[in-house]
Formats: structure tokens, sequence, C-alpha cells
């Protein structure tokens, strides 16, 4: 069973290595759009790696702030999916 | 020494000597053409729309009518009062030299339409590219503060509206195979061009210049953008200023590249022209969220929202507006 620590790992790595960025610099409640870590396009790269990765379908209505601004809310959103 | 500024108004981007800045820009069109680029006219490709139409009177002013040639570049999924509005216009200007040019069977040759739809039924598995009508639009507001995502939308001839969020595969494909449309009217355009020993004047306007809403190498392919200094209710301006004909001034804008009705806020903007202009402004300008907030009845959050939304899109879109590395 994937635990949340594994959860919280893969998709940091996940960031890192789409940006390029140091890992210093994302912690788990970076706002990750607001800092400029992901723009627009890693958005939409992102919700392919939650569906790849762990089975999750985003819906037009869930494309909040609240679901993705920062790793501790994006391991809340797939709790809630799960 | 201090300097006041202009108290924020929806006056603010009202151009009070509209003779003065059209002599300006149709003075440096001649500088720019005849003596920087050592050109002997100019080529523009007109749609119908207002920019293209603005861009088309000032040209004309600048170096007269007999050296402007005005070139109509249709394709499948242009609306029919496009080219008529285009026409209408070219004769308002005395513009003679008018070319039409169907670009289908060059999109059809790059697989533009077939890719697109590709993509489309991947997403929207009945599909029938035959008989429906497609477009891809933002749905969230802009004043979210997560950056948009594109869904697509397609309308079923019983009027049955089918929309989904589109995977990035899709969408990058979606937009790269329509992108060929602007490439392909560029290339055309500087056939013309050389073939005239003319230049190609762009159309696109400061927000389409600097939210990056134009294709690289196609809409923003040129030599000279006379109005990309420009916000939209100022080209609005301009174009009653010159006469550009009333059809045209009242149409609402649209992208005229999918085959259901887009207009450019439901594809890119995500708001009314008028109030964008005004915003961006504010942003542009530094004008404190709530100065700006309290004149458009808005919060003061939801500026700061915005602005961090024309941020966003001025960085992300940076690309767009670079030259090659080297």
């Amino acid at each position: 069973m994937q635990t949340e620590t594994d959860t919280k790992t893969k998709i940091k790595n996940y960031i890192i290595e789409s940006t390029f960025d140091d890992v210093e610099k994302i912690k788990d409640a970076t706002l990750i759009f607001e800092e400029g870590i992901l723009d627009s396009m890693g958005l939409l790269f992102l919700i392919e790696f939650l569906q790849e990765e762990f089975n999750l379908t985003t819906s037009d209505e869930e494309l909040v702030v609240e679901n993705f601004q920062s790793i501790n809310s994006i391991i809340a959103f797939i709790e809630s999916k799960m | 020494m201090t300097t006041t500024r202009k108290p924020f108004s929806k006056d603010i981007l009202h151009i009070e000597n509209i003779d003065i800045v059209c002599n300006e820009i149709i003075s440096k069109l001649k500088t720019d053409i005849a003596k920087t680029l050592q050109r002997r006219g100019a080529v523009i490709g007109i749609s119908g729309g207002i920019d293209s139409s603005v861009c088309m009177a000032l040209s004309a002013k600048a170096f007269g009518p007999n050296k402007v040639t005005a070139i109509m570049l249709p394709e499948q999924d242009s609306s029919d009062d496009s080219r008529m509005l285009a026409e209408k216009l070219a004769a308002k200007f005395e513009i003679t030299d008018t070319i039409v040019e169907d670009i289908t069977k060059a999109l059809d040759g790059f697989g533009c339409y077939q890719r697109r739809d590709d993509a489309i039924g991947r997403v929207i598995t009945n599909f029938d590219p035959t008989i429906d009508k497609a477009k891809i639009e933002i749905k969230q507001d802009a004043a979210s503060n997560l950056p948009p995502a594109f869904s697509v939308t397609v309308i079923k001839p019983n009027g049955e509206v089918i929309s989904k969020l589109l995977p990035v595969k899709e969408y990058l494909q979606i937009v790269a195979s329509t992108n060929f449309k602007q490439r392909s009217r560029m290339s055309m355009l500087y056939y013309h061009a050389e073939r005239l020993h003319y230049a190609v004047i762009g159309t696109p306007n400061k927000h389409e210049v600097e939210q990056g809403f134009f294709v690289k190498h196609g809409d923003g392919g040129a030599d000279v953008m006379p109005i990309g200094h420009l916000y939209k209710t100022q080209v609005y301006q301009l174009a009653r200023y010159l006469g550009v004909p009333q059809e045209i001034i009242d149409r609402t804008p649209t992208t005229d590249t999918y085959t259901a009705e887009q207009t450019q806020e439901d594809f890119f903007y995500q708001m009314p022209f008028e109030q964008m202009d005004l915003i961006w402004y504010g942003w542009e300008n530094e004008y404190p969220a709530n100065e700006v907030a309290k004149v458009m009845g808005r919060t003061p959050q939801y500026i700061e929202n915005i602005y961090k939304n024309f941020e966003r899109k001025r960085k992300t879109t940076e690309y767009l507006r670079m030259r090659p590395i080297f």
C-alpha cells in the first residue's frame, strides 16, 4: 500500500524533475504556482502525471487553487478522491 | 522633483488628440517601411476583424491605396461574413489590389484538420467532424489563482453540448495543428511581399503582443506592427476616427480558427476588453489594487488576482516574443 510519504515523495520528485529546480526550494507548503515554479503548462502536465501515476481524473470543477497550490494541497486532493 | 500622475479612472485610456496619434503612426509607418526596411509598399492580411481593419486603414493613409495589397486568407472554417466585410473594407479605403488566397488545400496538405480532429476525437469519442462543431475554451475565472486550463467543447447538430477538460497531449496537438493556419497565412503574405518588394504589416494589438495571444512565426511573423502598442479600446477609437465600416466595429472579436463560434474572451482573455484594458493599464503602471478596485467596482483582492494573472501570462509567453538564442 502506498503511504502519504510515498505519494509526497513521488510528487516532489516529479516537480523537481520537470522544473530542474533545487530540492531545497520546494517544501511541502511552497506555493508552486504563486512562486512561479510551475506555469500553466506545468499545471496540465501535473494533471497528466496524477492521472498516470495515481489514476486520478480531474474535472473542470476540481481545477481550483485549493487542490493544487502546494504539495500538501495535492496530497489532500488525492486523498479526497480515494 | 515629484511627478504626479493621473488618478485612475475609466477614461484614462481615452486618446485626447486622436488626429495627432494617427498621424504619428502613419508617419512612423512611412519611415519604417521606406527608410528602415527599404521596401516600396505594404502587404496586409485582412480578416474583417477590427485590428487588421485599422492596420489597413493606417497603411492606406501612409502609402496611398495603390501601394497596399490586401490579402484575404480564408480556409474551410472561416466564417462566411469575414470575406464580405474584408471586401467592404478594401473598397472603403480604395484599395484595388485585393487578392483572395484560400489556404484550405495547403492546410489539408499539412494535415491540420485531421491532426486537430484526431486529438478532439480522443477526448470526445463520439465527435464527428463532418457534422459537429468544436472549439477550445477556458472555463475558469480570470481571478483564480491557478493558471488556466483549456476544455474542448463539441456542439452536436441537435444543439447538444459536450465539454471536457483537455489532457495535455491533446491540448498541445490541437494548438499545434491549428497553428498551421496562422503560419500558412504568414507564408502566403511573405510570398506576395517578396513578389512586390513590399513589407508585411502585422496586426496584433498590445494585448496580443504582451499576453502572447499570437502564433510564433504565424501572425507574430511580420515586419512592422503599427498597433502593437495600443490597447483594444484605443484600437476601436482609431477605427471610428479612420472610418472603418460600422459592421466591423460592431462585430464581436473572434478567433475565426475553430468550427464553433469562439470569442477571444472565451478562448484566451477571460474578461471583456473594456475591463481588461483598464486593469492591464493599472497593473502596468503600478496603480495600487485598491485604487483600481474602487473605479472598477471590484474588490482589491479581485484586482490583485487579475494582476497576478497578467504577470503569469506575460511570463509564460515570453518564449513567443524571444528571438532565437545564440
